[in-house]
């Protein structure tokens, strides 16, 4: 008999008694590993015998036994690398949990021995890099030898494949896993340039995983009020998986909490400003805000780590703030946040003056264009705090309704801190150019949110100009945003521009282009009942009080919020041209007449005003006026110009009214007629006070609009 | 000193064996440190007033009451429990329980069992302590009675009793160790009464898969040096295990055999009992493999055999008489599993150098036997190619392999001038065991001194 005939031999027969006795089975192989003490077969069924039973001990005894005196197995690899894969992945399994516990039995130097021998085997990047992973994690003294080069390995497997987002499996296996092990470990000296690129890594991952949209693929279309404005992610999945990885370990948990750690890590071992690694954002600008007024005095080495200092913190200050504000405003933005009855918001000018005298507060004129022009001009250095006197960028107050926006107050204050950075990033020619750089490394110029964010924010600074080809650029990135999400998505969107840009042409005091913007939007707007929009209204009103003219206001983006504003901007716009000294313009101030309706009877004050200039006039003509004007109170005015106590004033309120008088100036029965006629519209209307005033100023909108645009210079 | 004696008659029987054991104490506890023996007078005493052998025939003294019998072990318990020098201990034990070739043996011996007995029920460990001493030091005819005498009580007697009993592997395991060597020599299936009660098979199993090692505690925590007297147990219970393995298939066939009018009940037994016996039998070969680990570390391997050549020889005698009792067509599959286990130990205890045996001397040995496969390859040892006989280093090879013509026959490891034990006195300098130190001996085998460290084998 041969050696191997032996060994078959006594295995076969090992295997055959297991199912009755398996201690015999045991008997059997330790009687003949004794007598072969070089063969595999016999160990590894040995071994099996022990894993099929799940004993653990005296499997990892026998594991141990067979890695050692036969690591060149095929068997054993594969062994090792179920049990490794086992190790991985955290799955409850009861099989897999006894692997685990196989391996925990053996001492440390074999389990270092077996990762790394495992890892060689892994041929994929990803796989491989989990087992070195592995590898770190349990032996913290192979940081300093491995870690390094297996980050760079993913970064450059993440290079490699030429991947579209930061928010992959490798970036993410670098960010959250690797880089802690690297930066926590005291043992390991790297250069500075060195940390910063990866600081920079980490925080365009976690800035890439929390701005990340939802994803196309498990969005339901929701139930749509027909054609409104409303969010567009309804029933949106919550999921997002990343490429390559389990849906557990796609998960990172409080991404800006994470990203903090890290910077505070690695403020540590680049020797920061009073970096103590533990402190929250706010502190982080605080510090770089005292930090930046030194700037001017330091040079050489001091000088570009206190730059990197400052651009680094204030750069993730301004994102992260940059993102709470616009996951506010535009949650839908976002995955995560659970977009159903989460309406978005539009920042624009806040008109709850509009109802005022004219004189003191509004927009005015040329002067005011000029002055903006003067700012503008002068944006770059317009930073420092003695600048908040010119009262463009600073003072301003953003009016928002609490009961509907709950979180305001953080909203806000977010708002102010991202401003807050931006202005420190801007307030150095080495600040901007590195925090440029940045963002051309991140290519921030196609994140949406963040193009929403500096939109509002030009225009809070007064910039409506440079907001206008903001709000271009906006535009240019809305379709390849949005192409696959539910098509109101992108009108939603489009509205929003539209509602911003006619703001903007209103501030620069260009109201035709505001009106054509305006107009634009109310098309595709639905009126509604007209009764919900009085509360929120009041509601505003307790905080406006006092303010001056130069606010903002945030307003949700829904038709029953929108079409009052686009009403009251176009009040505005035709304001001032109806009621200029010395300037008769009957249409104009019909128009304004017709949209002094709408929040009866707040533009009292200024009917009156229009009522007295018709009498100066002693005139006036507007053909449009039955079909629009529902006003009781309006048409009784209207109607007592014409009597003798009103002051017989001449008015021409009907359609083609005018070339009646005059080719029937010289019969008078047919003034008579006229009279008559006039009489009978007046019934008329009254008749119609009851009809729904938002849908009749949406039909005036509609049909009248190209006689409201051109009657705008 | 008949001024005591004669003071002592006058006694009751219980104060008088009282008297007796303060004098003893006295007696013995100065003279310790002198070191002579036990004075004729004592041991007179301990003898007429302790286990009331008639000093002469005129004077018959009553004897104690079945409850003075009682309170005087009571007495001893307490008074070793309370004892709190060991030398003094063992001293004064050894001193009532040796063995002294006179008529008052019977008595002692019965005394003994009683007093065991009770200090296994109640617990009293310095008791066992000095009964596993004297289960080292005694003649193995007298240890299997005191054996007996446990078994009958805690086994036979009373059924619900046995759990008992079993706490002793815990209380004490150096007792354990000797009670098991003891139990294998009572019961060596030579007949079907003397084939090991269920119960009992059922607790030893038990005791030895809880923990294995403890089957090798007397052997690692005594001196190589001391001599022990003839006919003692042996160092370990494994040639006694080894026979019950090995004979259990053949004697249960036997016992089958002539109670062949069909008891069926007993067949379900026989399964459990059939499982246990395997079990059993593995845990042997495992404890051959802990046993090279201690060799190997004691710088022991091959120069002492655990396993004598000589109970081999006896087993495997005594395996041949069993066959031919047995009819070989109706009980081969027996015979082969009795074949089997006989080979497989006989191949580990020579792998791991417990047996001292070559491969030529066992097919003498075993050239009665029938025919077995594995007995076969035991026999004839592992097929070695030429030139490439691979010895992974870190195993230690010590069984001579299958010679080849290249290679000059292996000196016989029997043949060689180290003695083995316990006949191991000339060489004692050799061995690194520590001779009676007053400290704790460095390798004491303690369940929890051991911690089971990473060997290629274990």
């Amino acid at each position: 008999m041969s050696a191997q005939g032996d060994c078959d031999f006594l295995v076969k027969r090992a295997r055959e008694l297991v199912p009755e006795d398996p201690w015999a089975a045991k008997a059997w192989l330790i009687t003949a590993r004794t007598l072969y003490p070089a063969d595999f077969n016999i160990q590894y069924e040995m071994y099996m015998i022990e894993r099929n039973a799940e004993r653990t001990s005296s499997a990892g005894r026998l594991l141990y036994d067979i890695f050692i005196n036969f690591p060149e197995q095929p068997v054993v690899w594969r062994e090792i690398s179920v049990i490794t894969a086992a190790l991985r992945n955290d799955s409850q399994d009861k099989h897999a949990q006894f692997l685990k516990g196989v391996f925990e039995t053996l001492p440390g130097p074999v389990q270092c021995q077996m990762l790394l021998k495992a890892t060689e085997q892994c041929f994929n990047t990803l796989e491989k890099a989990e087992m070195h992973l592995l590898l770190l994690k349990r032996f913290p003294e192979s940081v300093v030898q491995h870690g390094v080069s297996l980050g760079e390995s993913l970064l450059e497997a993440e290079n490699m494949q030429d991947l579209d987002t930061p928010v992959n499996c490798y970036r993410k296996l670098f960010v959250c896993d690797v880089l802690p092990l690297i930066i926590n470990n005291m043992e390991m000296r790297l250069p500075a340039s060195l940390l910063h690129k990866y600081m920079h890594k980490a925080a365009e991952f976690y800035i890439g995983y929390v701005t990340r949209g939802p994803c196309a693929d498990a969005q339901l279309p929701g139930p749509q009020e027909g054609g409104g404005l409303k969010s567009p992610g309804k029933g949106r999945g919550q999921r997002g998986v990343i490429d390559g990885l389990s849906e557990k370990s796609s998960l990172v948990a409080e991404p800006w909490v994470r990203l903090l750690e890290i910077v505070g890590s690695m403020g540590l071992r680049c020797e920061w400003q009073g970096e103590k690694g533990t402190r929250t954002y706010s502190e982080l600008l605080q510090r770089v805000k005292e930090l930046c007024r030194y700037l001017p005095g330091l040079e050489g080495e001091t000088f570009s780590r206190c730059c990197a200092q400052i651009v680094t913190c204030s750069t993730l200050v301004l994102f992260r703030s940059a993102h709470f504000y616009i996951s506010t405003v535009q949650p839908s933005l976002f995955q995560g946040h659970n977009s159903l009855g989460s309406t978005p918001w539009v920042l624009v000018e806040d008109l709850s003056s509009v109802f005022n005298d004219i004189e003191p507060e509004r927009p005015s004129g040329k002067h005011a264009h000029k002055k903006r022009k003067l700012a503008d001009g002068r944006e770059k250095t317009m930073s420092s705090d003695d600048e908040d006197a010119l009262g463009k960028g600073r003072g301003r107050h953003i009016l928002v309704n609490m009961t509907e926006m709950p979180a305001w107050a953080e909203m806000l204050e977010h708002f102010r801190t991202a401003r807050e950075s931006w202005d420190l990033l801007h307030s150095h020619e080495t600040l901007e150019s590195e925090y440029n750089k940045i963002c051309a490394a991140w290519k921030t110029e196609s994140w949406l949110w963040f193009r929403i964010f500096l939109t509002d924010m030009i225009m809070y600074q007064g910039h409506y100009r440079k907001a206008l080809s903001s709000l271009m650029q906006l535009t240019s990135l809305q379709p390849q945003q949005n192409q696959n999400t539910h098509p109101s998505a992108s009108s939603l969107e489009t509205h929003r521009a539209l509602i911003q840009q006619a703001s903007c042409h209103y501030a620069l005091g260009e109201y035709r282009l505001a009106c054509e913007k305006l107009l634009e939007v109310v098309s595709g707007l639905v009126p509604q009942n007209q009764e919900a929009t009085k509360s929120s209204e009041e509601q505003n009103r307790g905080r406006n009080k006092g303010k001056k003219g130069n606010d903002l206001r945030l307003i949700p983006c829904t038709s029953k919020d929108i079409l009052p504003f686009c009403l009251q901007l176009m009040l505005a716009c035709f304001k001032l041209r109806a009621f200029t000294e010395g300037n008769r313009d009957d249409l104009s101030l019909g128009h304004v007449i017709v949209l002094l309706q709408h929040d009866w009877p707040q533009g009292e004050t200024l009917f009156l005003k229009a009522v007295d200039k018709i009498c100066d006039q002693g005139s006036f003509q507007y053909e449009n006026f039955f079909n629009y004007v529902t006003n009781i109170d309006m048409l009784e005015e209207f109607a007592y110009l014409r009597t003798t106590e009103g002051g017989r004033v001449q008015l021409e309120l009907l359609p083609n009214q005018g070339m009646l008088i005059k080719h029937h100036t010289v019969t008078r029965g047919i003034t008579k007629g006229v009279k008559e006629d006039f009489r009978l519209a007046m019934e008329r209307q009254v008749s119609r006070c009851g009809e729904n005033l938002l849908s009749v100023l949406h039909r005036f909108c509609i049909n009248e609009k190209i006689i409201l645009i051109q009657s705008l210079p | 000193m008949s001024d005591i004696r004669h003071a002592l008659l006058r006694r009751d029987p219980l104060s008088a064996a009282k008297e007796v054991l303060y004098h003893l104490d006295i007696a013995l506890g100065s003279t310790l440190q002198t070191g002579p023996g036990l004075d004729k007078n004592t041991v007179d005493l301990v003898e007429e007033f302790i286990f009331h052998v008639p000093k002469d025939r005129n004077t018959q003294r009553k004897r104690m009451s079945c409850v003075q019998e009682l309170q005087l072990l009571e007495i001893m318990c307490s008074y070793f429990q309370e004892q709190s020098k060991d030398a003094v201990r063992q001293v004064i034990f050894s001193a009532l329980f040796s063995l002294q070739g006179n008529k008052a043996d019977e008595n002692r011996m019965a005394t003994l069992g009683k007093l065991v007995s009770m200090a296994v029920a109640v617990c009293r460990v310095p008791i066992l302590e000095c009964a596993a001493t004297w289960l080292q030091r005694t003649h193995s005819a007298w240890c299997v009675r005191l054996a007996l005498v446990l078994v009958d009580d805690y086994c036979t007697l009373v059924p619900g009793s046995i759990a008992t009993l079993q706490n002793v592997s815990s209380a004490s395991p150096r007792f354990c160790c000797q009670l098991i060597t003891a139990v294998t020599a009572l019961y060596d299936f030579s007949s079907d009464e003397l084939t090991p009660p269920p119960s009992l098979l059922d607790m030893v199993v038990g005791w030895i898969t809880e923990d294995p090692r403890l089957l090798l505690l007397t052997f690692i925590n005594t001196p190589l040096s001391s001599s022990l007297p003839l006919g003692c147990l042996e160092a370990t219970p494994l040639a006694g295990l080894l026979r019950w393995c090995v004979k259990a298939p053949l004697a249960s066939q036997r016992a089958r055999k002539s109670a062949v009018t069909g008891v069926q009940p007993e067949q379900e037994n026989g399964a459990v009992c059939e499982e246990l016996y395997s079990k059993l039998h593995l845990s042997v070969l495992q404890v051959f493999l802990m046993l090279q680990v201690h060799l190997t570390e004691q710088n022991l391997l091959g120069r002492l055999a655990v396993l004598q050549v000589e109970s081999v020889a006896a087993l495997v005698e005594e395996v041949s008489a069993l066959v031919e009792e047995l009819n070989p067509l109706h009980a081969a599959n027996q015979i082969q599993l009795a074949l089997d286990r006989l080979a497989q130990a006989l191949q580990v205890a020579m792998a791991t150098g417990a047996l001292l045996c070559s491969r030529e001397d066992l097919r003498t040995l075993c050239s009665r036997l029938p025919h077995n496969n594995m007995l076969q390859l035991v026999m004839s040892g592992p097929v070695v190619p030429h030139g490439a006989a691979f010895q992974p280093s870190v195993y230690p090879y010590i069984h001579p392999a299958r010679p080849s013509p290249l290679s000059p026959h292996p000196s016989h490891p029997a043949l060689s001038p180290l003695p083995a034990h316990p006949a191991l006195t000339t060489h004692h300098q050799l061995t690194p065991h520590p001779a009676h130190s007053p400290l704790p001996p460095p390798h004491a085998f303690h369940p929890a001194s051991m911690a089971f460290q990473y060997r290629p084998i274990r």
